[in-house]
């Protein structure tokens, strides 16, 4: 913002035709013409922010007080009644659920990448093969991957229970178990996030700087030591990245829960995406109103969690 | 600077989620009614048009989606330079249903789409149809070939809304092979809840293990089945005559036969006679044509599926459907999806050339096309009487059983089926009542209370939105 305007040879623009004490004069047009320019600049941006972010932002709130007609139109106001419909145990549930959910997709969904990670630094032979494999659950879509899944874990063609069969396992019921039904959508979903936290990690790892660490181990800190703290510190910032996204993920889930459980079985695994979803679309409800209720719900767990993340996690993280 | 930005890039995506989640779809309304009214234009609504095209929006997908383009196709063909029909594939039955509501409200309304019937109350709700029986009236159609027990559904008042097409009644499937291995006769399925156990016991196969290799029984705990085993027992899904003689106000979940029906399932399972299955029919499906469960329930509409998916492992025969008690007189309901011509938003001629496709599409050589290569049950009784028909029901006894269920099946208010504006929503309410009993252990009396009280609110507002 401070640096003077350039032309293209690199000179200061206003050094060009500069009549000598007329500053003063060429200076104001030039800055008003400088801001108009960069508010046309960012015009297509706020245009997209506008249309795609503050306006739906505004319709979630005046919808939120509406009634709707069977074809979802809003109608009269119902004041703070879809908000009040929000305090009951079964809401409550939910919640808790998004939370168990989120929870038990962000832990492993990154540790386990970050285990793999470590190894896969080494320069082995055939280690690109692993990275393509292990990368490879990123390029899924969310629909194609839990079909799939839905097959490896059917009772009646599972290979899954099979292997379990071989080494003398009892399958568990996979999606019809409550607690199993859960553990399998977050399984799914952890398998999913994995490969693209496995890239970014893996990124991270290979841009440690090897001096520092032959710095660290000349100083004496060699293995476990070493990683927890020279590798760790240095890769904070990507791993801080995974934790965010993979957060975004979890609270975003539903083309999974919708699929493999379809919020079942007796709602034991539905989320609040999964809840927005089965009030506005789903079995021909169109409920916009609570929906909306519950979509700024959504947004108030989402700052929250921003607020937690970036004001106590990311005093740890470690910019180079 | 950095951490700012980010903080701000983060924040805005976290609210453009929430926001994007909560408000896409929601339309702005628009109460005009341009054109629209119920009354059906003459053949003449076509003359000096030209061609006329119409959109036709619809959810049937794979072997069925071809079928349904063949007969688009020879539907074009016959009527060049007259009417041309576009097929819009729109995924499935409730996308459909999404679509054509966000269309309605946003003028983009196809001019015929396919509803499955738990959305009958609603199309008629909408006001944004033309009857096909305004039609019938206007041409002086013969409608007696349609199986009376189909257009009953598709009826109120003795007035018929919309065009059945795609039909199908549920049955029961059995494994033929491990019905004969474990000396029972697959010509005599069994017929009541009691008999089904009984099979299932000596149907249920472990391995030295212990583990089951093989369960009696296995369906999906899929609300469609609910409502059959209702109408099987002559019982009314909801009150005011199933919905037909007014507004429905309660769907009756919580009854004797149902509690019957989930304490029966819960102990089959209990028992290790059927394994735990969800609501999802592919699921169960794919348990019986993996020999892991021997007998099913399934549509009528599966049989061809089936038996290409058991070809060389094993035989697979049908029964009726079975019922909860032994003197439950009634029959099964005959769902299925129906073609309904649009109106709002129509002219004269778009809405006669939506008509003159409706009409092609239930003609009884149509039918016999479309039963043969799909499955569904026709709904014209002369095309069960075509060459073509004939040799296909031939080659498959399985499909037989329907015919005769169907046939021995009488019409009253309880084989019509409920007609409820939040059907689907009831639906859905029974497959949480039957997933808290037979998955979670809740008592199925208590299961069933819950939903049809947590029901009653759904109903009434829905009640409340029509009434004005």
């Amino acid at each position: 913002m401070t640096a003077p305007t350039l032309t293209a040879t690199g000179v200061p623009a206003g050094d060009v035709h500069r009549p000598p004490g007329g500053i003063r004069r060429t200076a104001r047009p030039a800055r008003a013409r400088e801001a108009a320019l960069g508010l046309l600049f960012t015009l297509p941006g706020l245009a997209g922010l506008g249309v795609f972010v503050i306006f739906p932002l505004f319709q979630a709130v005046y919808l939120s007080t509406r009634g709707n007609d069977i074809l979802g139109n809003p109608t009269r106001s119902v004041g703070l009644r879809h908000f009040h419909e929000l305090l009951t145990p079964a809401f409550g549930t939910v919640l808790w659920q998004t939370l168990v959910f989120t929870v038990l997709v962000v832990v492993p969904g990154v540790l386990l990448p970050l285990s793999l990670a470590a190894p896969m630094t080494q320069r082995l032979p055939g280690m690109r093969i692993f990275r393509t494999a292990f990368a490879l659950p990123f390029a899924y879509s969310v629909s194609a991957a839990s079909v799939v899944w839905l097959i490896m874990l059917n009772p009646g063609v599972s290979p899954v229970n099979w292997v379990l069969g071989l080494v003398g396992l009892p399958a568990p019921n996979w999606t019809t178990e409550p607690g199993w039904a859960m553990a399998t959508v977050v399984g799914v979903t952890v398998w999913m996030v994995s490969g693209f936290n496995l890239l970014v990690l893996a990124a991270g790892l290979a841009g440690v700087d090897e001096e520092v660490l032959e710095a660290a181990r000349i100083d004496g800190a060699t293995g476990p030591r070493q990683f927890v703290s020279i590798v760790l510190p240095l890769i904070s910032p990507s791993i801080f990245f995974a934790v965010v996204t993979t957060t975004l993920t979890a609270l975003q889930a539903l083309g999974q829960v919708q699929i493999m459980t379809d919020g079942g079985p007796n709602g034991h695994t539905r989320t609040l995406v999964y809840s927005i979803f089965d009030n506005a679309f789903h079995n021909n409800n169109s409920n916009f109103g609570l929906a909306s209720a519950q979509g700024l719900v959504l947004l108030v767990v989402g700052v929250l969690i921003a607020v937690v993340q970036f004001g106590v996690l990311e005093r740890r993280v470690h910019y180079r | 600077m950095r951490t700012t930005l980010r903080r701000v890039a983060v924040g805005l995506s976290l609210a453009a989620l929430t926001a994007t989640a909560a408000a896409c779809g929601s339309a702005t309304a628009n109460d005009d009614a341009a054109g629209g009214g119920t009354e059906a234009p003459a053949a003449s609504a076509l003359d000096g048009k030209g061609e006329v095209s119409i959109d036709f929006w619809h959810a049937m997908s794979g072997k069925n989606g071809e079928a349904l383009q063949q007969l688009t196709d020879q539907f074009n063909a016959k009527n060049k330079g007259r009417v041309k029909v576009n097929l819009q594939f729109k995924n499935t039955y409730d996308d459909t249903l999404s679509a054509y509501k966000a269309a309605l409200n946003s003028g983009q309304a196809p001019d015929v789409v396919q509803v499955y019937d738990i959305g009958t109350r609603f199309m008629i709700d909408s006001k944004s149809t033309v009857p096909v029986q305004s039609f019938v009236d206007v041409d002086k159609t013969d409608t007696s070939d349609i199986q009376p027990n189909i257009a009953g559904y598709y009826s109120v008042d003795g007035k018929l809304y919309s065009m059945p097409f795609n039909t199908s009644m549920p049955l029961l499937y059995i494994n033929k092979t491990a019905f004969t291995k474990a000396g029972l006769d697959p010509a005599n399925p069994p017929k009541t809840l009691d008999e089904i156990t009984e099979a299932a016991r000596k149907l249920t196969v472990k391995d030295a293990g212990g583990r089951v290799t093989q369960y009696g029984f296995g369906a999906a705990l899929y609300g469609w089945f609910l409502e059959q085993w209702t109408a099987a027992g002559n019982q009314e899904y909801c009150d005011q005559g199933n919905g037909r003689d007014g507004r429905g106000t309660t769907v009756k979940l919580a009854t004797d036969d149902h509690v019957k029906l989930l304490t029966w399932w819960k102990k089959m399972v209990d028992e290790g006679l059927a394994p735990k299955l969800d609501s999802n029919t592919t699921t169960a499906d794919n348990a019986f044509t993996a020999g892991t469960v021997a007998m099913t329930l399934e549509s009528t509409g599966s049989v061809g599926g089936f038996l290409t998916s058991t070809q060389g492992k094993f035989e697979i025969a049908t029964g009726n459907y079975p019922k909860i008690n032994a003197t439950d007189a009634g029959g099964p309901i005959i769902g299925g999806a129906s073609l309904w011509v649009v109106g709002k938003g129509k002219d004269d001629a778009h809405k006669r050339a939506a008509w003159e496709f409706v009409k092609f599409l239930s003609d009884k050589d149509v039918q016999a096309t479309w039963h043969t290569s799909t499955g569904y049950f026709p709904i014209s009784k002369g095309a069960l009487e075509t060459e073509v028909d004939k040799q296909w029901v031939a080659q498959r006894p399985q499909f037989q059983t329907a015919i005769t269920q169907l046939q021995n099946t009488p019409l009253s208010k309880a084989t019509q089926g409920c007609l409820l504006g939040a059907m689907p929503q009831a639906r859905k309410a029974a497959e949480q009542a039957m997933q808290a009993a037979v998955l979670s252990g809740t008592d199925p009396r208590t299961a069933l209370q819950q939903q049809e009280q947590a029901m009653a609110g759904p109903i009434k507002e829905y009640n409340q939105s029509v009434a004005g």
